[in-house]
């Protein structure tokens, strides 16, 4: 495949990807909120808060933004041109490349893609967003995830294919760092600041980030047991089934990374592959204790920091020919 | 001029009908081989037309079926107009129209090849050679060049149009990145899908075997040796104004879509670059223009090219669609030659006739063209798309002292025509049907063998009484349905 197809197909999936995060992050947040009732200043921080941090565009926004107005500041994260990681930049992106690898990812993927954005532009999600943000965040997710089943149903596991899956489970590893890591300073801070909150506050936090994973069923189903935080890491950071835990994520990019590089088993070809089988089984032989132990922060951050050169590794491999 | 019926008589009320109509033969009187569409459309009615013109629309902007306009703000992707009603060719009609482009396209392939290389045709003053010398798309570097098996307009589209008196004249040759055959494609795909209901009986040839005999020609012209050629689709990239036809091309073949710095070339062979190294091309079916080509042969400032291309294909280590320099053939300046091309060297009359055309160079052309700007159409040589052009009759005082100045100054920059009342053909225009006036732009494939797209693109001038249908200029597009030879008996 070129090598400027494949940079493009990784990337269109890592924008969509991080857009359906944030859509889905938000649509929770703000539906969180309501449920909090005028405590929303004392559960922690507010939807936008925990967006500009997963979306690391704080010092953007400051620069750019005024006084706190909610309305403004979620059009700025949904809307805003200028904001490079705004959802419509992100969805605006991943459809131009879309729209250059039409003949590799088929018309249903890129119809999909191009409908999304041009539904992103139009005034009906204006007006939905003003009268219904929750609802308008959900449709932003669903469609996103509706191009995904486009991709898992339309296209053979061929090269694109692992290219596509590459970047969309390299790119949920590191939103999925970046959302722990904000929700759990968030209730760290409070739990030592306040000398522990009323239990109510407390499992609603932590509902709240499994919601905001769409892992709330999942974890009921698998834990059988009441909302705590130990269980709730041990879910989304280490089982190996849920589709959006840490670990479930890291396999997924090392067995496309094993087909894109071909070769056997026994052999690593690749820097990408090292590190990616290391995180792999790190993840699969620790325990939550020791997570905790070692401190949950410094351990989120270590994850980030491989994903980073992960990406780096594969743009050196791959997209530099 | 006269009225068809009532002006409340639905679909058809208040159409006027003015030579040529396509349709009608007299007021109230479809041609036979419209008979059958003109029911049709009647009975699905103005609401349910527009309802479906609507689904139409959409589906095409879902599909990214657009091109881009240059000049406002930074490029606008926009959808080409499309009309529902189709345009009809009959079997008898379109046999000709097919025997008279293979004739055309054949001679002209003979003349790049002389022009290039022996340059009889000079040496006979059958053609001016400063005209040949002076045309924008002839290319010196060309000179010696030899295209394997000789063919070097393996694509090319000719503009027709049909004059008052129902004759088809060739308007325009394009000999060398002629473009909107995805939409003859896509406009009979979107026409399935939303009027299913007007295909009814009509024996239609079908149109989506052009990208099978494109791939095969694609493959024809690869290097000697090559068992199974590696063949791509250049395309400037997604910012071209034609980016959803290379792409679609490429996918419609399933080869690789490939952009001048996909490529690299080297000692003599062309390589992409993939994620697995570099791998070999064998085919281009090019859709650069010559003077992006290559930046070491043609303009140095190109960013689209390939450096070391052109020397690839002189060594007969690429197939390359278009072949070089063929802008010589299209020149607007040689266009009043063809004809006596056509004689040249194949010794037939041609088939298809030109408009008339003046040319200032010739003196009494020149005081012809002078004298009557008002009635004439003057085209710069060196411009298309609609651009660069005087319609006389449209035309202000300002704009015909321009020109005239202009003719005066450069003779050998224009030519002159006589202003064509070109056919008109029932469109869909606010919940009714009104005639507007199109043109035809038929697809030509010069293989092992020369294969004419059955119909082509079918241009439609929009505004009421304007002549102009490039979609630059608010052109919109019919299918265009050649009807099988049964529906004639």
């Amino acid at each position: 495949m070129l090598s400027r197809v494949a940079e493009n197909l990784f990337w269109m999936n890592r924008y969509l990807e991080r857009a359906e995060n944030v859509a889905r992050l938000l649509g929770i947040e703000l539906d969180l909120e309501l449920d909090a009732g005028g405590r929303s200043g004392e559960s922690g921080s507010s939807p936008v808060e925990i967006a500009l941090n997963v979306l690391a565009c704080r010092t953007e926004f400051v620069v750019s933004h005024g006084p706190a107005d909610r309305t403004a500041d979620l059009e700025f994260l949904t809307f805003d041109r200028g904001n490079m990681q705004s959802i419509l930049s992100m969805i605006a992106r991943a459809r131009e490349n879309a729209r250059g690898t039409q003949e590799s990812i088929g018309v249903d993927a890129w119809r999909q893609a191009n409908r999304l954005y041009l539904y992103l532009c139009s005034s009906k999600a204006r007006r939905r967003f003003h009268s219904s943000p929750s609802s308008f965040y959900t449709t932003i997710k669903d469609s996103c995830i509706l191009f995904d089943g486009m991709i898992q149903n339309t296209l053979p596991r061929d090269e694109v294919y692992h290219f596509l899956q590459l970047g969309r489970f390299l790119e949920r590893v590191d939103v999925m760092g970046r959302i722990l890591h904000a929700k759990c300073q968030d209730s760290m801070a409070t739990e030592s600041g306040t000398g522990g909150s009323e239990p109510g506050i407390e499992s609603v936090r932590w509902t709240g980030l499994l919601r905001s994973c769409s892992a709330y069923g999942a974890y009921l189903r698998s834990e059988r047991d009441r909302v705590d935080p130990l269980s709730v890491i041990r879910f989304l950071v280490l089982d190996p089934d849920f589709p959006r835990a840490v670990r479930f994520c890291v396999a997924r990019c090392r067995e496309s990374l094993r087909e894109i590089v071909g070769g056997d088993d026994d052999e690593v070809a690749i820097e990408a592959e090292r590190l990616l089988g290391r995180l792999e089984s790190e993840l699969r032989y620790i325990d939550v204790g020791e997570i905790f132990e070692r401190g949950l922060l410094p351990f989120l951050d270590g994850i980030q920091s491989i994903c980073r050169r992960v990406g780096q590794e594969i743009q050196r491999t791959f997209f530099l020919v | 001029m006269q009225t068809n019926s009532a002006p409340d008589d639905g679909l058809y009320g208040g159409y006027v009908l003015e030579p040529y109509d396509e349709m009608f033969e007299a007021a109230g009187r479809p041609r036979p081989h419209y008979r059958d569409l003109h029911e049709r459309l009647a009975g699905l009615g103005p609401q349910e037309l527009e309802r479906r013109h609507r689904l139409a629309d959409l589906s095409m902007r879902q599909q990214g079926i657009t091109f881009t306009v240059y000049g406002r703000e930074q490029g606008v992707e926009r959808i080409i107009p499309f009309d529902p009603v189709p345009r009809l060719l009959d079997a008898r009609e379109w046999s000709r129209i097919e025997c008279g482009l293979e004739q055309r396209v054949r001679a002209l392939n003979l003349f790049i090849a002389d022009v290039y290389r022996d340059r009889k045709i000079l040496h006979d003053r059958v053609v001016p050679p400063e005209l040949v010398y002076g045309a924008s798309g002839y290319r010196r570097q060309c000179v010696g060049l030899h295209a394997p098996r000789d063919v070097y307009i393996h694509v090319s589209g000719i503009d027709l149009i049909r004059d008052a008196d129902g004759r088809f004249l060739v308007l325009e040759d394009n000999c060398r990145t002629p473009s909107g055959v995805s939409y003859v494609l896509k406009n009979r795909q979107v026409m399935k899908q939303v009027f299913p209901l007007l295909f009814g009986q009509h024996d239609i040839r079908p149109v989506d075997d052009y990208t099978d005999n494109l791939l095969a020609l694609l493959r024809w012209i690869a290097p000697e040796g090559c068992d199974d050629p590696a063949v791509v689709v250049l395309t400037p990239g997604v910012h071209n104004s034609a980016y959803y036809e290379h792409s679609f091309l490429a996918r419609q073949m399933g080869v690789e879509l490939v952009e001048g710095r996909d490529l690299v070339f080297d000692r003599g062979q062309i390589f992409r670059r993939t994620t697995r190294g570099l791998q070999r091309v064998d085919v281009i079916y090019r859709r650069v223009d010559d003077d992006f080509l290559d930046p070491m042969t043609f303009r140095k400032d190109s960013m689209l090219g390939v450096p070391g291309l052109i020397g690839a294909y002189h060594a007969g280590n690429i197939g390359l669609a278009n072949s070089l320099g063929t802008g010589v053939a299209d020149d607007k300046g040689i266009y009043p030659f063809v004809p006596d091309i056509i004689h040249y060297y194949l010794g037939e009359d041609p088939i298809l006739e030109n408009v008339e055309t003046f040319r200032p160079l010739v003196p009494s052309h020149r005081q012809h063209i002078l004298a009557n700007l008002e009635s004439l159409v003057v085209k710069a040589v060196d411009a298309s798309g609609g651009y660069g052009m005087l319609i006389g009759p449209a035309s202000t005082r300002e704009q015909r002292e321009e020109f005239a100045r202009k003719i005066q100054d450069n003779p050998r920059g224009y030519i002159a025509q006589p202003t064509i009342r070109l056919s008109r053909h029932p469109t869909f225009i606010d919940g009714r049907l009104d005639g507007r006036h199109i043109d035809l732009r038929p697809f030509v494939l010069y293989g092992e063998t020369i294969t004419v797209l059955p119909g082509g693109l079918t241009r439609v001038a929009l505004p009421r009484g304007s002549l102009v249908v490039n979609s630059s200029q608010g052109g919109g597009t019919k299918d265009t349905w050649v009807l099988g030879g049964a529906s004639d008996a």
